[in-house]
């Protein structure tokens, strides 16, 4: 029975933590649309959701004014003929509102087809 | 009547290195603020490097005045694989190759970068004046794409399609078209031309790909922040693009007239579009402004003896219609400066422009004269 209990409590707790890392993945992909980074041949605005094909968080810090995410990108634009790879670092700040992305660094891109 | 009379009537334009009339006060404020940063020389100690092109803006963008033109020429390379596959060969130190290593760097053995072993072409590139860009960033992008041209449409040789950036926007800057706005151009310009790492850029150029060693970057990154690319955007945005040349010799007046004719006979106004308009904006001085910039923004074949690298979706042998405002205060003409007059530049068009090249060779010398004392008034 307690072997039950334990299995069952560990897969609710996965859940909600694929479901609270889902619910992250989708507010950053939100949070990217307008927002440049990089410059000249080498830089990528984010126009919309789609053009974001994967998002996976590497690395997150936080404290209380500034939260920073490490993240690694596919990116395909439709207008435009390659698929990118890419790794950013992405900084909110705190805002009375609640945490508010403040801009994007591109760490490193490279077009993978 | 014509334009070079037209412009005796009209209000006076700015001098060359002069903001645009019409600015606000807090304009003009960061157009002053911006010029600064494009003038700050940097050094290995506030940034400089470890690879760079320049250490400052105002280096290359020098002349006749600070935003002008330089005589740097610069090297960049990238991978073309037929028919329609380009790569930029970020991940490989691509596509501009810094020239310049800092002493810390030298003192490993690193003088420059090297041309990418993926690399199929490289390039040679002048340094762009950048009179009027502020304009140009503010033509809307439905206006470009309406010069998109389908081959034979109209049966004068000449297509012409605009460029995309990777990220799908529609491009305007660079010899490519494959830079959207002036806020990305400038952006680029740090870590690209001085090694200078920002806030959207915030790791150093690599070495050929590999990072360069920690022990030859003494600056923290990143080197500036965003204020300061919004400062530089601000100089290269209200920047007034170059007043015409007002010709007092009646003769000249004749003759440029004669010439303006056949710049439009002659099929060179289908690219070299004279002018354009901006959409609206929050700036009076860019709202709804007519900018003669004398380029379509389109990438147009220029023929196999000019091509060089690919990049985006312009092909070896593709390049953006030169924009033509401010040619008379150049030295050197053609995307990689090897033209040394106007009329070489002219004779070795070819590609879509070859009938317009053909006819301009079959000219007169007195019609040729003719054109060239046009475009000195441009």
């Amino acid at each position: 029975m307690k072997m039950i209990t334990l299995l069952w409590t560990m897969a609710v707790a996965g859940s909600l933590a694929a479901a609270t890392q889902a619910s992250e993945v989708d507010q950053l992909k939100s949070d990217l649309v307008g927002q440049c980074m990089g410059g000249r041949e080498k830089c990528w605005k984010f126009q919309s959701v789609d053009q974001i094909k994967a998002l996976t968080i590497q690395k997150k810090t936080e404290d209380s004014r500034k939260r920073v995410y490490t993240i690694a990108l596919q990116l395909q634009a439709a207008k435009a003929g390659g698929k990118y790879s890419a790794n950013a670092r992405v900084e909110y700040t705190k805002a009375a509102t609640g945490w508010k992305i403040k801009q994007v660094g591109l760490l490193s891109i490279r077009k993978v087809e | 009547m014509s334009l070079l009379l037209c412009a005796c009537k009209s209000p006076k334009q700015p001098n060359l290195g002069e903001p645009l009339a019409d600015l606000s006060r807090a304009e003009r404020a960061q157009f002053e603020a911006g010029k600064k940063v494009f003038q700050r020389v940097f050094t290995p100690q506030d940034g400089l490097g470890p690879l760079f092109n320049a250490n400052s803006c105002a280096q290359c963008h020098e002349d006749p005045v600070v935003g002008g033109v330089g005589d740097e020429i610069e090297i960049h390379a990238t991978r073309f694989v037929a028919p329609n596959s380009c790569d930029p060969l970020f991940d490989q130190g691509g596509p501009v190759i810094q020239q310049n290593a800092t002493p810390l760097l030298q003192a490993k053995g690193i003088m420059k970068e090297q041309i990418p072993p993926g690399a199929t072409a490289q390039a040679r590139r002048s340094t762009p004046p950048l009179f009027g860009f502020g304009l140009v960033d503010a033509i809307p992008e439905a206006a470009i794409l309406s010069h998109e041209r389908r081959h034979g449409a109209k049966g004068d040789g000449i297509a012409g399609h605009a460029s995309r950036t990777i990220d799908g926007r529609v491009g305007r800057f660079g010899r490519k078209a494959a830079v959207a706005a002036l806020l990305d151009f400038n952006a680029g310009a740090f870590p690209q031309e001085m090694g200078v790492t920002t806030p959207l850029s915030p790791v150093e150029e690599t070495i050929n790909g590999t990072p360069v060693p920690p022990d030859t970057d003494p600056a923290p990154d990143p080197e500036i922040t965003v204020e300061d690319i919004e400062k530089v955007t601000a100089f290269t945005r209200f920047l007034a693009p170059p007043p015409g040349q007002i010709l007092t010799n009646h003769t000249d007046q004749h003759l440029a007239r004669r010439g303006r004719k056949l710049f439009v006979h002659l099929n060179c106004a289908v690219c070299h579009r004279p002018k354009m308009n901006t959409g609206p904006s929050t700036s009076k001085a860019l709202h709804r402004k007519t900018v003669a910039l004398y380029s379509d923004l389109m990438v147009h074949d220029m023929g196999s003896a000019l091509a060089d690298i690919c990049l985006e979706q312009a092909h070896p042998s593709e390049f953006r219609t030169e924009m033509l405002m401010g040619l008379r205060f150049r030295g050197q003409f053609l995307h990689d400066g090897s033209a040394k007059t106007v009329q070489e530049a002219i004779e070795r068009h070819d590609g879509e422009a070859r009938n317009s090249r053909d006819r301009f060779k079959a000219l007169k010398e007195k019609d040729k004269q003719a054109l060239l004392k046009f475009l000195e008034t441009i």
